[in-house]
């Protein structure tokens, strides 16, 4: 096509080349910026990075979850509960087993992709708001589990659980979740862009017609169901071994409901526009937190208040306004060649 | 796996009709042969399985009608709670300063249950119209799912709203009617808890009735069952929405200012209520009111037997372990309809 004389079509082509390769730059602008990030003064310092460490598992949460709400249109209610096993995984192997936790993570991903994987078998042959409050169901009945075997689990006493590295600083931790987040991140994109993602997109948007058109829809909602949840198991590893310490509130439904207010801001179906936008929405919060210490609660307004603006004034979120903004620039890029030519 | 299981999906199903009606035998004669066992179950059974068939009847109800799934309900019973301490304060104020007052004695609880129901009908009515109103003008597309974390999201700013503004404290009384129990079936039964299951009762009646024989109730019926062909006929759906969300909100403050003895008022008192409710409908299958009353005492039974044999901790691992097995067998619920279409949203 390239031989030929500029068409409007390979004209487009070309703007969206160029446009694609705006946007791989950008995304490598901001995975440098987030590595340079904590060494930039004021996050140089030891509570700011504990914030980022804070933004950077929610932002890997945050995917994990847009990962089935976004693309098979599933909302994993039970969310924070599968973290809670992924942790509790670990945290228990570590502490009375004595495994290390870097391998203990990965135990806590399989167990909790295990749980995924019953949890999508029983939920996942009808689709929707039945499967959301089943997930939930689930993740009630794991909450209260982790709750009433006090002899395990030691209950709201807390679990105490070895740390992830021998050090007290801040910026090795960060570093850890800030490579947890990109394999997160790739791993899922690999998945999204191959013909697997495809008949995933293909369910979310129309089952019936995926249906007919030879996609096994259960087989694939288990499959997608199943790797979020190892996922979310794998991250409630490196939280256990980061804070030390794990009680059953981890996996209380507000958690869930924290994170899928940060999936649907940044921007459902998208990967990135979670990971990106978890960043401002944890220090915003986190501010909000330390500034007004005496109103408890106020930054869960502030989550509820953007969660209910997004749903309604931009379902699209963050990513769909990036989206809506390089969609313009395509089209001006056109246009400018166009006339060039 | 796909065509095979999907061939045999349906006579599966005809199969099982009757598995619904198995249940409930079973159930029943659990019930009653508890009564002989253990009196006590079977009256704490009924005693909050009214309280939740309020909650779960509003909430099927507004499924049903609005096809709308409230994750925001325990937030009303909360409402309803917060309404009634506030209320009820001065009243035990006054009656400290008049013990011998018997009107009020007696009378005293009631104004607080009558403003709670009518805040919570404000304040469903001011959701429908405020935030509803404005995306269902803006979309219809996947309505179902984007109202329920519509509602999680109204939810989250109710509760943490109520602790900004009122702090973090159990606000809670001992007893309504400061009276010895009555006893029945030999068990001792505060008068509390027997108000509370004659005020269930009396609303469930005249709910029923209202739904049944009205014009009001026959509109929203009709919404239910098809909302275009009931705009055709001249239902005002706005009006319709309005008045459906304020009747369910109503109805769980009043299951949140009658419960005030049992569950004092907190932020985060609305969500056990909360998806309590949610057992029951889901149980029941969505958007069946008469299945939701039906399946609210079955969750009560299932409660109340856990609390007595196996501990208060596991009140809620039990009875979901339960239900996801009774769902196994009939995914739309209990008395849900074959019809698919309401899933697949």
């Amino acid at each position: 096509m390239s031989a030929e004389p500029a068409t409007p079509m390979s004209v487009a082509n070309g703007a969206r080349a160029r446009a694609r390769r705006a946007g791989r730059v950008a995304s490598l602008a901001v995975v440098v910026f987030a590595i340079l990030l904590p060494l930039i003064p004021p996050f140089s310092d030891q509570a700011y990075q504990r914030w980022l460490i804070g933004a950077a598992f929610m932002a890997a949460m945050a995917v994990a979850f847009d990962f089935t709400a976004g693309y098979i249109n599933i909302v994993n209610f039970g969310f924070a509960a599968f973290v809670g096993v992924g942790a509790y995984t670990s945290g228990l192997l570590a502490a009375n087993l004595g495994i290390s936790p870097w391998i203990g993570m990965f135990v806590g991903a399989v167990a909790a992709g295990f749980v995924g994987l019953l949890t999508g078998m029983l939920t996942l042959r009808l689709r929707g708001i039945y499967a959301a409050v089943m997930t939930w169901f689930v993740g009630l009945a794991l909450l209260g589990l982790a709750r009433n075997l006090t002899e395990i689990t030691r209950g709201s006493l807390g679990l105490n659980v070895p740390l992830l590295l021998e050090t007290s600083d801040n910026l090795p931790y960060y570093y850890v979740i800030l490579g947890m987040l990109l394999v997160t991140i790739t791993a899922l994109t690999i998945v999204i862009r191959s013909d697997i993602g495809l008949a995933f997109r293909a369910i979310g948007q129309n089952l019936q017609a995926a249906r007919a058109s030879g996609i096994n829809p259960t087989r694939f909602l288990v499959v997608n169901f199943t790797l979020s949840c190892a996922f979310a198991g794998w991250l409630g590893g490196f939280y256990a071994h980061y804070y030390g310490i794990l009680t059953p509130d981890i996996m209380l439904t507000s958690h869930t409901v924290e994170v899928l207010a940060v999936a649907y801001i940044g921007g459902r179906g998208s990967l990135w526009g979670p990971a990106i936008i978890a960043f401002p929405l944890t220090i915003a919060v986190e501010i909000l937190r330390t500034q007004f210490a005496n109103l408890p609660g106020l930054h869960l307004v502030l989550y509820g208040l953007l969660l209910i603006i997004v749903m309604i004034f931009a379902p699209g979120g963050f990513a769909g306004g990036v989206r809506k903004l390089g969609a313009r620039l395509e089209t001006r890029w056109a246009a400018k060649e166009v006339t060039a030519a | 796996m796909t065509t095979a299981t999907n061939l045999r999906a349906v006579p599966f199903a005809r199969r099982f009709m009757s598995f619904t009606w198995v249940v409930i035998g079973i159930f029943v004669v659990a019930m009653i042969a508890s009564a002989f066992l253990k009196p006590s179950i079977l009256v704490d059974t009924l005693i909050t399985g009214g309280m939740w068939a309020l909650m779960a009847g509003g909430l099927a109800l507004v499924f049903g009608v609005m096809n709308l799934p409230n994750f925001a309900h325990g937030e009303f019973f909360m409402i309803g709670s917060l309404v009634a301490i506030t209320v009820l304060r001065p009243i035990q104020a006054a009656l400290r300063a008049d013990p011998e007052n018997t009107a009020l004695k007696v009378l005293g609880p009631f104004p607080g249950m009558i403003v709670a129901v009518a805040v919570g009908f404000v304040a469903g009515v001011l959701l429908e119209v405020v935030l509803f109103r404005a995306l269902r003008r803006r979309s219809s597309e996947q309505w179902m799912m984007n109202t329920f974390l519509l509602t999680a999201g109204v939810s989250v700013i109710l509760i943490n709203g109520n602790r900004l503004l009122f702090g973090n404290d159990f606000q809670g009384i001992r007893a309504y009617w400061d009276v010895p129990p009555i006893e029945i079936l030999g068990v001792g039964v505060s008068v509390d808890r027997g108000m509370v299951f004659v005020i269930a009762m009396i609303t469930i009646a005249v709910f029923a009735v209202f739904l049944q024989r009205t014009r009001t109730g026959r509109a929203m019926r009709a919404v239910a069952q098809d909302e275009t062909g009931a705009q055709m006929a001249g239902i005002d759906l706005n009006r319709v929405f309005m008045l459906t969300m304020g009747l369910s909100c109503a109805l769980a403050a009043l299951a949140g200012a009658a419960l005030l003895f049992m569950y004092p008022s907190y932020p985060n008192v609305g969500i056990q209520p909360l998806y309590l409710a949610w057992f029951v409908v889901i149980l029941a299958g969505l958007g069946n009111v008469q299945g939701a009353i039906i399946g609210a005492f079955i969750v009560s039974f299932l409660q109340t037997l856990t609390v007595y044999y196996i501990g208060i901790g596991w009140v809620d691992v039990l009875p979901t372990v339960v239900i996801i097995l009774i769902l196994l067998f009939k995914p739309s619920g209990l008395f849900g309809s074959e019809v698919k279409g309401v899933w697949e949203q």
